[in-house]
């Protein structure tokens, strides 16, 4: 059954020599090395790392960039191959996906090695807010984790069914394989639920992959810093993560088929096809470089000057121009020079690894330059703390963890490569077979029956109706704000002059692009009104008479009016008196509540000191409420950030589970 | 079959239909789901707004808000709530100090970006910080560009005194390993009618503290100060506000200065800029 050809595939599985035993057992001791550090940190807290306030992520925060970098090549390689039906991807699908589930494995733990208080992970999800960035991230990591484990394992179904019968293998892993192969035999049907499952994964894997790393992005563009606070992350991001991702899928094509003798399946065409793919991105990367730094460097606004300057001309200079060179620079020129060339043709294999290897180590040192550098130049100067604190020197603890991370990467990578097989046999196959036959169609069991779809959205849309007539009356009730009226005691009002404009009326702003939503769905949220209606200003006329012991006014004398405020006596100002004994002030400030209000006469002469005292009330306080101005402070979720989110993530955990649960693992199998 | 006009628009119209459906359950469960009320610890005690006016022209840089922040909240070493900065807006401008305490945003970066809302917004402005709740992931820290926050990276030396206290989010000690601190405008010394600690040590008078509701600002000295006049006077200006955050401190210019400059005086800080 099994051809010669896949016979040398297959070795991988049941040859096992003292290389592997060697290559595994530093690996481990790499890894069980990175766990004694990450003990230590756990005991001394961050205090044992390089970090500290000014320079407050670092080798972790790189690490997590860059692996779920890599992570993205390979399943958007595997799926945008597959969704167009390009026939030469099938012998690499199979580890470029590996590598997604790999790399995410690895790359997602390291946020949480970079927590302060990683005891308290759960306050994640029990206090949870979808306004964070780092929740879109904690979203959009598992869904896609999920997703590219399930991508994964689909196309793997048909190997481990064969795989179950193979008799060089040891009985457990038999037993292994027959589980996880879900009844596998390759029946007509089985085959038509699994293709399907699997175009449909690929179809939604592609905007999930884009939007992970975009999302990875915005936790350094949703913030102000230099650097970082720039509208190109987003795509700069994506097309940083494939370039480097596809040079890991070449890299590990190079790799697996020196150790492996996979020259069968591997061939040159691959070797160049995704070349052409790696040098594509590499230029488009060298694209948005340049995009990024002359669109700054041109202009040289405030705090990007300092940063640019520190970058290319300063403290980061060597580190990068050296990785402009090597991992942009120097792989453009070598892949052109072996793919344009033909009578450089012999070395195109060698030459695409080599210049992949350069992009992988350029990738990660270049992840390192977008987050120290901006970190270390902030806005406000860096005073009056020791030099360490302020540059940023990674300790042996940080080193020994990324150690570790990069040794287990190798280390899953191995495993699997001994336990599954990494080129897909029946694809492969299929392959040979010259691919004519397309999968017949297989005859639904259910046909939706238009009278119950109906009525199904008749009774919806009724429900929906109801529930909206629900919120309509809840909103009726509450009460509307009234008019403010001024009124005081003691001292008798004149009238209130009318309020005029213009008098230090605080900067409204300007809603945001994402609150049109809000208009739509309701209000953004607590105490937060789009349109506060314009408070006038509670103005007083406070007059205060100066009267003698028998009742006449004492004319032109000089009254003091103070207010007594929560912490201090804000005087007034000073007033003489009229003909009738009588001094007014006009109080028109921005000022809410009772306040007791002083007039006072120091005497003179002529008459006795007084002393005159009286609450005024200036008008209710505005309703305790956040600040207008503030969007996404709200502490509970608003439907104009949340509803984007939940609604994009929503549908991807539909499709997982309806591709996997209900295709697979309830259709596939009981058709088995 | 080949398609005709009329089911073409059929399957148009089947499809407005649906986007119709979705939009009005969206809507409906919306208006269900995202609750318009305000937690109880956002609400604060009594109805304030608090604000700060910082006078640097008052300013000589002597750190006595410093000292009297960190004596007070036992700050952990290498932190401090309020700074001083030695800055200079331009190279022929002479230096001038430049207190710096949380901003106290009204756009605040860093409860936007707080995945578990242990920082947060109070009604009567001041961001205050939960350490029951904080995780440690620092992203408050990479949002603030102010510098406003500091972490304890390691187990903080602890006093006796400070841990006689419970923990309370009012005065932020006893301190803990792997969260985040920062200024909160002393709610308990608020609570309890006096100024915050850098206000009430500022023997210069530069670090005036009150209630925007009414429209009036004290200083240690007792001097008390009409708020909007001496913005708006004052040509107050609040730091980088370009930037969007809304800060609630505010400074008047240090223009006109009755101490010596920075570099004119005899203990003056090394600049490590």
């Amino acid at each position: 059954m099994t051809t010669e050809r896949e016979t040398i595939l297959l070795r991988s599985l049941t040859e096992t020599t003292w290389r592997f035993y060697l290559w595994a057992g530093m690996l481990l001791a790499a890894v069980a090395w990175g766990l004694y550090a990450y003990l230590h940190q756990l005991r001394n807290g961050l205090a044992v790392t390089g970090l500290r306030d000014q320079v407050s992520w670092g080798l972790y925060i790189t690490n997590f960039v860059f692996f779920i970098g890599i992570s993205h090549a390979g399943t958007l390689i595997s799926a945008i191959l597959r969704v167009t039906r390009t026939d030469w991807r099938r012998p690499i699908t199979r580890m470029a996906e590996a590598i997604t589930v790999f790399s995410l494995c690895i790359g997602a733990p390291m946020v949480i090695v970079d927590l302060g208080r990683p005891d308290r992970l759960l306050n994640l999800f029990r206090y949870g807010r979808l306004q964070s960035p780092i929740l879109w991230d904690v979203l959009s990591v598992s869904t896609y984790l999920t997703g590219c484990v399930l991508y994964f394992y689909l196309p793997l179904i048909p190997d481990l069914g064969m795989l179950a019968d193979h008799p060089d293998l040891p009985n457990w892993r038999k037993r292994l394989y027959r589980t996880f192969s879900l009844g596998w035999k390759g029946t007509q049907p089985q085959k038509y639920l699994l293709e399907k499952a699997i175009s449909i994964m690929a179809v939604f894997i592609i905007p999930l992959a884009v939007s992970v790393h975009t999302v990875v992005s915005w936790i350094f563009a949703m913030t102000l810093r230099p650097g970082w606070d720039s509208s190109i992350f987003g795509p700069y991001f994506v097309v940083g993560a494939i370039f480097s991702g596809c040079a890991s899928v070449i890299l590990s094509m190079y790799i697996l088929r020196r150790v492996f003798r996979l020259e069968d399946y591997l061939l040159p065409l691959h070797f160049r096809n995704l070349g052409l793919l790696l040098l594509t991105f590499a230029l488009l990367y060298t694209y948005f470089n340049i995009n990024e730094y002359l669109t700054v460097g041109y202009k040289f606004p405030g705090m990007h000057k300092t940063l640019l300057e520190e970058l290319m001309f300063g403290e980061y200079a060597l580190s990068f121009w050296g990785v402009q060179m090597m991992g942009v620079f120097c792989p453009i020129a070598l892949m052109i020079a072996v793919l344009a060339f033909k009578r450089h043709q012999q070395f195109i294999i060698p030459g695409v690894a080599f210049a992949s290897a350069a992009v992988v180590a350029g990738a990660w040192a270049k992840r390192y330059l977008i987050v120290i550098p901006t970190l270390s130049s902030p806005y406000l100067p860096t005073q009056g703390v020791p030099w360490e604190w302020s540059h940023y020197r990674p300790t042996w603890v940080e080193w020994s963890i990324t150690l570790a991370a990069f040794a287990g990467f190798l280390l899953i990578y191995t495993l699997v490569s001994k336990l599954l097989p990494m080129v897909s046999i029946w694809e492969t196959r299929d392959e040979e077979a010259a691919d004519t036959e397309a999968p017949e169609r297989w005859p639904a069991k259910w046909r939706p029956n238009p009278a119950l779809g109906t009525a199904l959205i008749v009774v919806f849309a009724l429900f929906c109706g109801s529930l909206a007539r629900a919120g309509e009356t809840r909103a009726a009730r509450k009460p509307k704000a009234t008019v403010i009226s001024l009124d005081w005691h003691a001292i008798s009002p004149s009238q209130t002059p009318p309020a005029s404009g213009g008098e230090h009326v605080m900067p409204t702003t300007t809603p945001r692009a994402y609150l049109m939503l809000d208009r739509v769905f309701g209000r953004v949220g607590p105490g937060i009104s789009l349109h506060e209606e314009d408070r006038p200003l509670p103005s007083i006329n406070a007059t205060a008479s100066l009267l003698e012991q028998g009742g006449a006014g004492l004319s032109f004398k000089v009254v003091d009016f103070s207010l007594k405020t929560s912490f201090g006596i804000l005087a007034l100002g000073s007033w003489p008196t009229l003909d009738d004994g009588k001094a007014s002030v006009v109080i028109r400030d921005r000022r809410y509540g009772q306040y007791l209000l002083m007039a006072s006469f120091r005497g003179d002469d002529e008459a006795q000191a007084a002393r005159g005292e009286a609450m005024v009330d200036f008008g209710p306080r505005p309703p305790a409420a956040l600040p207008e101005a503030g969007v996404l402070i709200t502490p509970y979720l608003t439907a104009g950030i949340g509803l984007p989110f939940v609604l994009f993530y929503g549908t991807m955990w539909v499709v997982l589970v309806y591709a996997f649960g209900y295709l697979i693992l309830w259709r596939m199998r009981r058709n088995g | 079959m080949a398609p005709s006009r009329r089911s073409f628009i059929q399957f148009l119209a089947g499809g407005a239909g649906l986007l119709f459906l979705g939009w009005t359950a969206l809507k409906a469960l919306s208006a269900r789901v995202f609750q318009a009320a305000l937690p109880p610890r956002s609400v604060a005690p009594g109805n304030h707004r608090w604000v700060m006016v910082i006078d640097l022209a008052k300013c000589d840089g002597c750190k006595d808000c410093t000292k009297a922040c960190n004596k007070m909240h036992f700050v952990p070493p290498f932190q401090e709530w309020i700074k001083v900065y030695e800055v200079s807006d331009n190279m022929a401008a002479g230096p001038y100090f430049l207190a710096r305490p949380c901003m106290q945003c009204d756009n605040p970066p860093c409860v936007r970006g707080c995945p578990t809302g242990a920082t947060f917004k109070r009604t009567d402005g001041i961001v205050i910080q939960d350490n029951d709740r904080c995780i440690g992931c620092r992203n408050c820290i990479a949002q603030c560009p102010y510098s406003a926050r500091f972490f304890n990276w390691g187990e903080p030396k602890h006093t006796a005194e400070e841990l006689a206290h419970p923990y309370s989010i009012e005065h932020n000690y006893p301190h803990r390993m792997g969260v985040v601190e920062k200024c909160i405008f002393c709610p308990d010394m608020l609570r309890a009618g006096k100024l915050p600690a850098c206000a009430e040590a500022c023997t210069m008078g530069a670090v005036y503290f009150g209630d925007e509701l009414e429209d009036a600002v004290t200083n240690q000295k007792g001097e008390t100060i009409q708020f909007s006049k001496v913005a708006k006077r004052g040509a107050a200006f609040r730091l980088l506000q370009e930037l969007g955050t809304e800060p609630r401190v505010y400074y008047l210019p240090p223009a006109g200065r009755k101490y010596p400059a920075p570099d004119e005086k005899p203990h003056a800080m090394g600049s490590t800029a």
